[in-house]
């Protein structure tokens, strides 16, 4: 194998490639990413055996095809250190690869391509086609609920719900619950459900986050796949049942609070100070016309804030762990948020206040103060 | 040195089999043993004292146990009714302390350091733990008391059964001398072997080399033996253990002929994983998942790797890994993860990726969504 490449057109792909590849590895070739040259097309994968990441960069005229691995690390540290502007000749002769570039020659040690594991094309059962930036947005405004180290293993990723009219997510870690509802036309016949890894969102999350341009996401029994013009992502699935979101949205809350969303975030934020940091619990005291929210920590200092907002009825109690609420109001992006309550012991639904626009709709369960 | 501290190790006499024959007196006269059938490829988990004389022995294949002694009778353990028996002696050990450290259901550490009957005499109070055990449950037990946990569980051993043997602060170094290096707490066949390569028998010539020479030799385990050696063990009682690991493991009837059988017997270990998880209640997180195996010549291997949950999916090919290191049948498969105390999470960031906080942690007031 044989190429010349700009290292400009190289540096970002194989960032974002190497980026899936795991410090720690099983396997040695783990830590190497697989070069493939065909048809002029230069090819580069890094897996960690759950996410597989393909990128793929044009190269000058006149290669030769072939395919081998390279230590990932070493090749981005070579890549970056180069100068801007400077032209990498990449060759392999037996089992090592040589790069030139002006004056310098790295020479680096290779794993056979046999060795790399590769995801096989799975032949999707649907599939969805998107703007990259709203499958963005969608991820952004419920990703924050998925649960980290949970053991139930499930919760450590995301629910997404395929039907022919919409496409829907669904994140959250047993407290508080994020869902959002895209209104596409999918080629899928009936619902389909799979769960993605967390790993899985935070990669794709990272890879579309400059990116333009549409995304077709196919899903498989075993894998989803995101096909982009440059990018070809692919993640293992969770195999689990997600606990079912309908059965936790609330309903029959008769307490409607609407407010200014900033104002609110800001109140919290202040009062989250003197709030015990571990558990982080603050007293919201609802009455006409006015939440007041309460924090106290061990120390017994405390903070009160009061913030206007429109609502007419009883007043009632209820705790939360405040930095649910805080992300909920960084995620919303409306103006004013609707909060919809019942009683001290059941959840609380959010939303933005013209829920019409909005399709993004936040649970959060309080705490026992 | 702080205070001088009491620890008494009681250990129940073949539990198992005594719980056995007190619900069944006309066993009292026979050979018998608990454990798996030796037809399933059981194993012996106690037997009594009769069995013993046959050079049976817990841990040992039923099957071999039966050509030693034909006519023992191999009962099916009840783990249920001997966890019972369990909670009782835990009740009357409560009488007394409640520094309480189980080992497993037949064996104990208690700090008795703060004990004041019997004018504060350790001894005198565990031959009446004894005598109450003996009496209410009609078990007998043994006990060793020492000044640290190495020392009770030695002197447990030594006057066994329905016995009990006292080290006291004064007599630990000539206890000591004579010490083979082999009843050291972590001292196995293998650490045995080289000690013994390197002319050490007791506990005295251990201790003519000095702690950088054993961990030369031992790694971290050599500080370990220099103290030991030298009857120091400051490990206190601890009530509730931090678990490093949950497991689980099957030994299959037939064995697995095929790295498919194995990954065939993979979901059922995984069910049984997920409700041990499930019992801890958030109180730890994961940081590891292990697949251990053992080939039909007992040979086991394990492969582990970093993870922060049990997947499913790292399990199928840390078992190929592992397979692959024998490549024949296998006889045991066992799947598990490693763990840590859920609260040494790293703190959440201030603007509050807050979601760490364990579910179902019984202080914190947290509500959950949905109950699973």
């Amino acid at each position: 194998m044989r190429f010349t490449v700009s290292r400009d057109a190289l540096l970002k792909p194989l960032q974002l490639v190497s980026g899936v590849v795991e410090r720690r590895q099983t396997l040695p070739v783990l830590s190497n990413i697989l070069v493939i040259l065909k048809d002029q097309e230069l090819s580069l994968t890094g897996t960690d055996l759950e996410v597989e990441l393909i990128g793929r960069v044009s190269v000058e005229p006149g290669g030769e095809s072939g395919a081998v691995t390279v230590p990932a690390r070493k090749l981005v540290d070579i890549c970056k250190s180069l100068a801007d502007g400077s032209t990498l000749d990449f060759s392999q002769s037996d089992d090592k690869v040589v790069i030139k570039s002006g004056r310098s020659r790295f020479t680096l040690a290779t794993l056979p391509a046999s060795e790399f594991p590769t995801i096989e094309d799975e032949k999707g059962t649907s599939s969805v086609t998107i703007e990259q930036q709203k499958l963005k947005e969608l991820l952004d405004s419920t990703s924050f609920a998925m649960a980290q180290q949970d053991v139930r293993y499930y919760l450590n990723g995301m629910l997404f719900e395929v039907a022919p009219e919409y496409l829907r997510v669904v994140a959250t870690d047993g407290h508080r619950l994020a869902m959002q509802t895209l209104s596409t036309s999918n080629e899928t016949s009936g619902t389909q459900q799979l769960i993605l890894p967390r790993k899985g969102i935070m990669e794709l999350a990272r890879l579309i986050s400059e990116g333009a341009g549409e995304l077709t996401l196919m899903f498989g029994s075993n894998h989803i796949r995101a096909r982009m013009l440059d990018y070809t992502f692919t993640s293992k699935l969770v195999d689990g049942k997600f606990p079912d979101y309908n059965r936790v949205l609330p309903k029959g809350g008769d307490k409607n609070v609407i407010g200014d969303r900033k104002e609110l975030r800001q109140a919290f934020s202040r009062v989250s100070i003197l709030s015990n940091e571990k558990y982080r619990g603050v007293r919201l005291i609802l009455g006409s016309g006015e939440l007041k929210i309460l924090a106290n920590n061990p120390e017994q200092e405390e903070a009160e804030e009061a913030v206007s907002v429109d609502y007419e009825g009883d007043s009632m109690e209820i705790g939360f762990n405040v930095s649910y609420l805080i992300d909920v109001l960084t995620a919303l992006n409306s103006s004013r948020v609707r909060i919809i309550l019942s009683d001290a012991n059941s959840s609380a639904l959010l939303e933005a206040e013209d829920s019409e626009t909005a399709e993004a709709l936040y649970v959060v369960m309080p705490m026992r103060l | 040195m702080s205070v001088i501290r009491k620890i008494v190790h009681i250990d129940c006499d073949c539990f198992y089999a005594s719980i056995e024959t007190r619900d069944n007196p006309a066993l009292a006269a026979l050979p018998i043993a608990v454990g798996g059938a030796p037809e399933r490829r059981g194993v012996i988990a106690t037997c009594n004292y009769l069995a013993r004389q046959f050079g049976i022995h817990s841990a040992m294949a039923s099957a071999t146990a039966r050509r030693l002694c034909p006519d023992l009778i191999i009962i099916r353990p009840d783990i249920a009714r001997y966890r019972q028996v369990s909670e009782q002696i835990h009740d009357i050990f409560r009488d007394y302390t409640n520094l309480i450290e189980p080992l497993s259901l037949d064996e104990a550490y208690l700090d008795l350091t703060a004990n004041d009957r019997h004018d504060g005499s350790a001894s005198r109070t565990a031959a009446e733990i004894r005598a109450r055990i003996a009496g209410e449950i009609q078990i007998t037990v043994s006990a060793g008391i020492a000044p640290n946990k190495f020392l009770a569980k030695i002197a447990s051993d030594w006057n066994k059964p329905n016995g009990q043997f006292v080290i006291e602060p004064g007599q630990v170094g000539g206890f000591l001398k004579e010490l083979p290096v082999q009843k050291l707490h972590g001292v196995g066949k293998v650490t045995a072997a080289r000690l013994h390569r390197l002319g050490i028998q007791t506990c005295a010539d251990l201790r003519a080399l000095n702690r950088s020479e054993l961990s030369r030799a031992f790694g971290s385990f050599g500080n370990r033996l220099y103290e030991l050696s030298r009857g120091i063990d400051n490990r206190p009682v601890q009530p509730s253990r931090i678990r490093k690991s949950v497991s689980v493991e099957n030994t299959f009837a037939a064995d697995l002929p095929d790295q498919q059988a194995c990954l065939d017997a993979l979901p059922g270990l995984l069910q049984q994983l997920e409700r041990r998880l499930n019992g801890l209640h958030g109180q730890y997180r994961i940081t590891g998942q292990v697949v251990k195996l053992k080939f039909n010549d007992f040979v086991s291997t394990t492969v582990e790797t970093r993870s922060v949950h049990a997947d499913p999916g790292q399990y199928q090919e840390l078992l190929k890994a592992g397979f692959e290191r024998g490549s024949r049948p296998v006889r045991l498969v066992g799947i598990g993860v490693r763990v840590a105390p859920a609260a040494i999470q790293a703190p959440a960031p201030a603007t509050g990726t807050d979601d760490l906080i364990p579910d179902s942690a019984p202080h914190d007031g947290q509500l959950a969504l949905f109950k699973d």
